[in-house]
């Protein structure tokens, strides 16, 4: 018996820590899942490069827009860049508050009212696995950046933060598999849960075969599970399949940001109303 | 040996720098190689005792820092990856450029195959046949990739101590 030890430890030891991996994989310790020694101590080493990384993108861009190709025109330009990402996250604000106001005339209280704050950060560095769909911002507890908190654009949702360190935080993609949230739909007001399948695409779950989508409609965040503020786009259906057999529509919905090329975000800084999970684990 | 460890310590922090920070956003997943699994498979064939095992760890936490995983699965995976290139370079290993190729590709199949599997059975649907294809690319180019750099690397250290 000894002797067999002794010849197979190195495979028995390798079967030992992969059980212990996916167990952690399928059902991870509360304990761990917070912020942990070797996570925050692995954030670090790689600071000094995504911080050079960033520093020789932005002073490149700087030098080239603000210094040798057209001083005044690159810095209205940049200004009037920034009144349009703000005037068109209110417009699809006001969108969704206009048909409110249609169905709920007597209950109306402007949503708009409620004062979110957010922060602006940079997306400094991709989670490059083939499994995994994340991105790394530049902003972290340092900032009150928390696990669970909405990630947006202008444009529309990214995700909601994962992991976080001082300077530094990861942000779980809507496309990522284990994304899923309280998702409606803008016309018809079908609700559904909007779960990632990779790409730049989800997909509706539970949606009846009676229940209204087309292609074109606009999806929107419910905020009803807290994953998001309400009334943030998603993105357009793209395809609708209704089985001949079978409980629930097909529903492929393309995001309305380019998750993989968006280069900066808002992180809205109010506690999820429901403690995060990443997706089912 | 120490020398073998600062070698592979510097190839993996410099391959997960620059896939993670670096070119992440501009070159597809799909093209860029995973050179802390590379290191960790190295030090499992080529560095003998002690040496290997700790030069497996740097490698194993880059990983674990820098894939969205669960927490500490990817440490725990990469050392149980580490054991197990150990147990066949000890057992099976042949020096030979085919041989080099069949073991790393094998050993990311695996890996990718496990995970997929696991994603699945929690109900994750993520994967296409286009993932497919694109992770097929990415398994090959990594094993590609291997032959060369373990063959040089090898051979340079097996040189020195003759």
């Amino acid at each position: 018996m000894g002797s067999f030890f002794r010849k197979w430890w190195r495979l028995l030891a390798a079967v030992a820590l992969l059980s212990v991996a996916i167990q952690f994989f399928v059902r991870p310790p509360a304990a761990l899942s917070g912020r942990d020694a070797l996570h925050a101590a692995g954030s670090l080493l790689f600071r000094p490069v995504y911080r050079g990384v960033d520093f020789v993108r932005q002073g490149g861009a700087e030098i080239w827009s603000h210094y040798i190709a057209l001083v005044g025109v690159s810095r209205e330009n940049e200004r009037l860049r920034g009144e349009v990402a703000a005037l068109r996250g209110k417009l699809q604000e006001s969108r969704d508050s206009l048909l409110e106001n249609h169905r709920l005339k007597d209950l109306l209280r402007f949503s708009g009212t409620i004062d979110k704050k957010t922060i602006g950060a940079r997306v400094v560095g991709h989670d490059i696995s083939p499994w995994f769909q994340s991105i790394f911002i530049d902003a972290g507890v340092e900032a009150g950046v928390e696990r669970g908190m909405a990630v947006v654009s202008p444009a529309g949702g990214i995700g909601r933060v994962h992991k976080t360190y001082d300077g530094l935080s990861e942000v779980l993609l809507v496309t990522d598999g284990r994304s899923a949230s309280d998702v409606i739909v803008e016309r018809s007001r079908v609700r559904a849960i909007a779960e990632g399948i990779g790409g730049n695409l989800c997909r509706l779950k539970y949606v009846s075969p009676t229940q209204d989508v087309a292609v074109g409609d606009r999806i929107l965040f419910s905020g009803f599970d807290g994953s998001m503020p309400k009334g943030v786009l998603l993105g357009t259906v793209v395809s609708v399949d209704r089985p001949r057999e079978g409980l629930f529509q097909k529903v492929q919905v393309q995001c309305a940001v380019n998750v993989q090329a968006v280069e900066e975000v808002l992180v809205v800084l109010s506690r999820p109303s429901i403690p995060f999970r990443a997706g089912k684990w | 040996m120490v020398r073998h460890f600062l070698v592979l310590l510097a190839a993996s922090y410099a391959g997960t720098a620059a896939g993670v920070w670096w070119l992440s956003g501009f070159v597809p997943w799909f093209l860029l190689p995973d050179l802390p699994f590379l290191s960790i498979v190295f030090a499992g064939l080529f560095l003998p005792g002690p040496i290997g095992f700790l030069a497996a760890i740097p490698p194993a936490v880059f990983r674990e820092v820098t894939v969205s995983a669960p927490p500490w699965t990817f440490f725990l995976a990469s050392m149980a990856l580490y054991f197990f290139s150990r147990e066949i370079g000890m057992r099976l290993f042949l020096r030979a450029e085919y041989f080099i190729l069949s073991v790393v590709a094998g050993l990311l199949l695996a890996e990718s195959f496990s995970v997929a599997v696991l994603m699945m059975l929690s109900g994750s649907r993520p994967f296409s046949f286009l993932w497919g294809m694109q992770e097929a690319v990415r398994i090959a180019w990594t094993g590609l990739i291997a032959v060369p750099l373990y063959m040089e690397l090898s051979g340079r250290w097996r040189r020195v101590r003759e």
